[in-house]
């Protein structure tokens, strides 16, 4: 998969979650998933667990701490599939 | 569970020592405020105090105490309704270490100072991750010390009134499945006159308190072992709610 595709996924997955509709539809690696989509915090952990079952992955709590923003989402994902 | 540094390890023996020292200057007049000021009453505080204190002595291990939250004043309450004031004076550690949200109780200095005596370690709700990583490092590190802790698993105030059972906050379980031994209390707190959610409970209000450890389990790891524990713990809390409602 490549990363284009991985960040895509994470978008698709985010989506539902997101009160902030113009950052989602200006979303970059540096788009801010509490700060700029308004994604509620304690849903962070339900995305993370989307995450999980959509790229077939096992996420930590701690590697969870590191994930701010999209592109942080893609890179941990990347590292676990890889 | 990652080591504290030092430098947070020698913050928290002063804070904890300091808090120690000056114990008798604010146990004994928080009790005053909430008893004789606020006029609140604990329904069966003796026996609560007393199956309470017989479990701290029994069990030895690290205690989280996992509470439904209605008002601003809960932590204060159920500390009190469950330890007694003068107990806690004999039994600092016992007192538990408070997570309160840092904009309500410690964006002041004096509110702040007050936090710091008191064994609060506020958080900024919906804060960046790796602040709230590092207090929930704080909590680990405190437990795993043999010291009680109170979380509120639910993820605010319920706004309803009751139980929130979809809104699980996750660093409960993070700490349960972190450190080794802990033991989920899970307390049901209510005023008489408590309808809903509010800054702080009705003057003399009477207030119901019960309690039970319980033991989640899951088959999974990682993170979903961690919600695993949280969404058991809240729908413990549930379940109590309604021996509360069905024993009206």
């Amino acid at each position: 998969m490549t990363r284009d595709e991985i960040f895509a996924k994470v978008v698709e997955i985010v989506k539902p979650f997101v009160k902030n509709e113009d950052a989602l539809a200006a979303v970059t690696d540096d788009t801010n998933i509490l700060e700029d989509l308004k994604v509620n915090s304690a849903r962070l952990v339900d995305i993370i667990l989307n995450f999980e079952d959509e790229f077939d992955i096992e996420v930590e709590d701690e590697d969870a701490d590191a994930v701010n923003t999209v592109g942080d989402a893609v890179a941990l994902i990347l590292e676990k599939l890889s | 569970m990652t080591p504290l540094p030092l430098r947070s390890r020698v913050a928290h023996i002063l804070q904890r020592e300091v808090g120690r020292l000056s114990a008798i200057f604010w146990v004994l007049p928080i009790t005053f405020i909430l008893h004789v000021l606020m006029g609140y009453h604990i329904k069966d505080a003796a026996q609560v105090r007393t199956r309470y204190r017989a479990l701290v002595k029994e069990s030895g291990r690290p205690l989280l105490i996992c509470p439904n939250h209605l008002t601003m004043m809960d932590s204060a309450v159920i500390a009190w309704a469950l330890g007694g004031s003068w107990w806690y004076l004999f039994h600092y550690s016992r007192i538990p270490w408070n997570i309160p949200e840092y904009n309500n109780f410690a964006s002041q200095w004096p509110t702040r100072i007050g936090a710091w005596l008191t064994k609060c370690i506020p958080v900024i709700r919906g804060g960046r991750r790796e602040d709230i990583s590092r207090v929930i490092k704080r909590v680990q590190h405190l437990l795993s010390r043999g010291e009680t802790a109170l979380i509120f698993p639910e993820a605010g105030r319920s706004r309803s009134g009751r139980v929130e059972a979809d809104t699980v906050a996750h660093a409960v379980g993070r700490i349960l499945t972190s450190v080794p031994g802990c033991q989920p209390l899970c307390v049901y707190l209510r005023g008489d006159r408590q309808r809903t959610w509010s800054t702080v409970p009705a003057r003399g209000d009477s207030f119901y308190i019960d309690f039970e450890v319980v033991e989640p389990v899951s088959d999974h790891s990682g993170m979903r072992r961690s919600r695993d524990f949280s969404q058991q713990i809240l729908d413990r809390l549930v379940g109590m709610e309604e021996e509360y409602f069905a024993g009206r």
